[in-house]
């Protein structure tokens, strides 16, 4: 990495961990999530973008070129082959289910039935095998059949293929670009797991009505394994926050979002937050009634963002002294607005909710994949206008904290501890343990995070 | 058809409205057991409905309640469906056409927004998801409805909300039909853009714009 593209790094990353933890910086980091606009602007398709590793890091270099001061680039992503290999039925690809320019989309259904709490809250690991993995994996809808040993295979391949592209593209990203990321790792809260993957929302919201001390139980149940692989898959450095998408609190009435989905969803927060890591909350549809909430957990340690049916100054009234907030610019407003009216509202924004720190701006959750690019630019250039707050602050990254420690449960979880193992091997071995338990654990864990990344 | 009386609202439009299950399931099988006109135990589930859409719009109720209410019209409705043989539960509410336009296979809103349509009375053509603007205007002969709702919950498909509008001026349909848009992307800016009548903001009021059209 040249000089250039470090200093240019650490001043990106360091504005957006400033902006994170309510801290001066120099300006309002321009650091959207889910920036789709970055993966089709080079022209590429958005089946190549799930397809192709080569074409998705190209599309995204060609962005910064042309807009380097974006601060930083999406890391949480699909790799189609891993999703074919075990045939996950959660989704609709481009190129493969929908036109190649479509937009993934997520297919909900009831992959787990009214009945079946108990058998998930006595043993969730049993479950999964049981009940839920063959509905939801279509590769794996006869277990103990040939194809379903082989999905599990290639799919443990594809494991390793993915995170090595995801290695590679985020060390390229940094040493070529001087791009952070503006997430790494990532969960649900434990109510979005019954009401996405699993009951989906009409099934769960029933179960509000008809079982409420089941699903409360459910929730609970999924605090470990939420925490477990948000911090599996989070980045071991803790520079980046960990993302969560909060799917269906927006449904619930201020009651229902009390009893079924913040205290568990609290818990994993605290877990990560007690480990050292910030979280990046897309806080889905309004979270009007419900973002109070967000001053029960330490200062600036969860970015809020705001989406477009969600008021961006009321936000800011609410928590906005405690929680870093994201946003303010609505989706129409990319694809069908014009500069003119970015620039006013980016001012209004920086002038209002950046006021006093704190502030990301962006779109509601997202930058379109058909934004405007001369809208896109728009918004660069207002911030650059009215978003600089203390110019003469150099941003420079926090120093990381050490080993991850949870204090909640053992972590990570695995399904076979080494000491059972040990056991089925006699008690004890007759050379080195430490070389053998080490890459038993390794696995171990690995396999039980690949476990429950399908419930996202 | 009233379902309030001088000593308040019938017992089961207020089940309904309550949001209590078990009793509306053993007050329609009690209407049922005592022969009441099967339109009328459907009268005062529609008024249930009603309440229960008047306590959303006053921020009473949320989302998931609109959702509960829907699964118990609907199941109530199931028991009576068998009863109706011939008559018709719109009576006359006027029919909607409603989808989720192409490109887009979201379908939690639309589903909401067709059963507290059916619980308002009026008859609903559910056009499904990913529906073409061809398909829209196809249902628009086939049934001469005069509103349409279109829903979507991707971004990337305002064009396609547009191409539905611009379907019925080639059509030559536009002046006959009301196009209604709603879904959690969509705004007036939206509308404005694929020049549709009405902007709903969420289910509820795109029923009051379907009353209004109907009066």
């Amino acid at each position: 990495m040249t000089e250039e593209t470090s200093e240019l790094y650490e001043r990106r990353l360091g504005r957006y961990q400033a902006a994170i933890a309510l801290e001066p910086t120099d300006r309002v980091p321009i650091a959207p999530g889910s920036n789709y606009f970055a993966e089709v602007y080079s022209g590429n398709t958005n089946q190549e973008t799930l397809y192709d590793p080569a074409k998705w890091l190209e599309a995204e270099m060609a962005f910064v070129r042309a807009f380097p001061e974006t601060d930083v680039l999406r890391n949480n992503r699909l790799w189609g082959p891993q999703l074919d290999a075990i045939g996950l039925r959660t989704y609709r690809l481009p190129g493969r289910d929908l036109p190649p320019r479509d937009q993934f989309q997520f297919v909900e259904r009831e992959y787990m039935m009214a009945d079946e709490y108990d058998a998930l809250i006595a043993d969730p690991l049993a479950f999964m095998f049981e009940c839920w993995l063959p509905r939801v994996l279509g590769e794996y809808e006869t277990p103990g059949s040939a194809r379903s040993y082989l999905a599990f295979l290639k799919s443990g391949m594809a494991q390793g293929m993915f995170a090595q592209i995801m290695r590679n593209r985020s060390v390229q990203l940094q040493e070529v670009c001087g791009m952070p990321q503006p997430m790494t790792g990532a969960f649900v809260a434990p109510f979005d797991v019954l009401a996405d993957t699993m009951r989906g929302l009409t099934g769960a919201i029933m179960d509000c009505f008809r079982q409420p001390d089941a699903v409360v139980a459910a929730c609970d149940r999924l605090v470990e394994e939420m925490a477990n692989f948000a911090l599996s898959t989070a980045d071991p450095l803790k520079r980046y926050p960990i993302f969560v998408p909060t799917h269906k609190a927006c449904f619930l009435s201020p009651d229902q979002f009390e009893r079924f989905y913040w205290p568990s969803f609290k818990k994993v927060l605290e877990i990560l937050i007690g480990a050292g890591y910030t979280v990046r909350a897309y806080l889905e549809g309004d979270w009007g009634p419900h973002w109070h909430h967000m001053l029960e957990l330490p200062k600036g340690t969860v970015v809020c963002d705001i989406d477009n049916q969600g008021d961006i100054f009321k936000a800011k009234k609410d928590i906005g002294h405690h929680q870093c907030l994201a946003g303010g610019i609505q989706d129409s407003e990319f694809i069908l607005g014009t500069p003119e009216s970015i620039r006013r509202r980016v001012r209004e924004l920086c002038e209002v909710v950046g006021d006093g720190g704190g502030f990301i701006v962006g779109g509601g959750c997202n930058i379109p994949y058909t934004t405007k690019p001369e809208n896109y630019r728009a918004m660069i250039d207002a911030v650059l206008e009215y978003g600089v707050c203390a110019a003469d602050v150099s941003p420079r990254p926090k120093a990381t904290s050490g080993a991850v420690t949870v204090a909640a449960f053992d972590y990570p979880k695995r399904a076979t501890p080494w000491e059972r193992k040990r056991e089925e091997l006699g008690g004890s071995v007759p050379g080195d343990e430490d070389l053998i338990r080490g890459p038993w654990e390794q696995l171990e864990a690995m396999a039980y995070a690949w476990l429950w990344q399908w419930t996202m | 058809m009233s379902n309030e009386t001088f000593e308040g609202m019938h017992p089961l439009t207020e089940a309904l409205r309550d949001l209590d299950e078990a009793a509306v399931k053993c007050l329609v099988e009690r209407e049922v057991e005592a022969g009441t006109p099967v339109m009328e135990v459907v009268g005062h589930l529609n008024g249930g409905m009603v309440a229960v859409g008047r306590l959303f719009a006053e921020d009473e109720y949320f989302i998931s309640q609109l959702i509960y209410s829907a699964e118990i019209f609907r199941g109530a409705m199931a028991r009576l469906e068998p009863l109706l043989a011939g008559s018709d539960p719109s009576e006359g509410g006027g029919t909607v056409i409603i989808g989720t336009v192409k490109g887009d296979i979201h379908d939690i809103g639309k589903n909401i927004v067709v059963t507290l349509l059916q619980g308002a009375g009026f008859d609903v053509v559910d056009a499904g998801v990913n529906v073409p603007a061809e398909r829209f205007v196809e249902i628009v002969r086939e049934t001469g409805a005069r509103v349409v709702g279109l829903s979507a919950l991707l971004n990337f498909t305002y064009p396609e909300m547009k191409k539905v509008v611009d379907t019925f001026v080639e059509a030559g349909l536009r002046g006959e039909v009301h196009i209604i848009v709603g879904g959690s992307p969509v705004n007036e800016q939206v509308r404005e853009y694929a020049g549709a009548d009405s902007y709903a903001e969420d289910a509820v009021s795109g029923v009051d714009v379907c009353r209004e059209i109907y009066g």
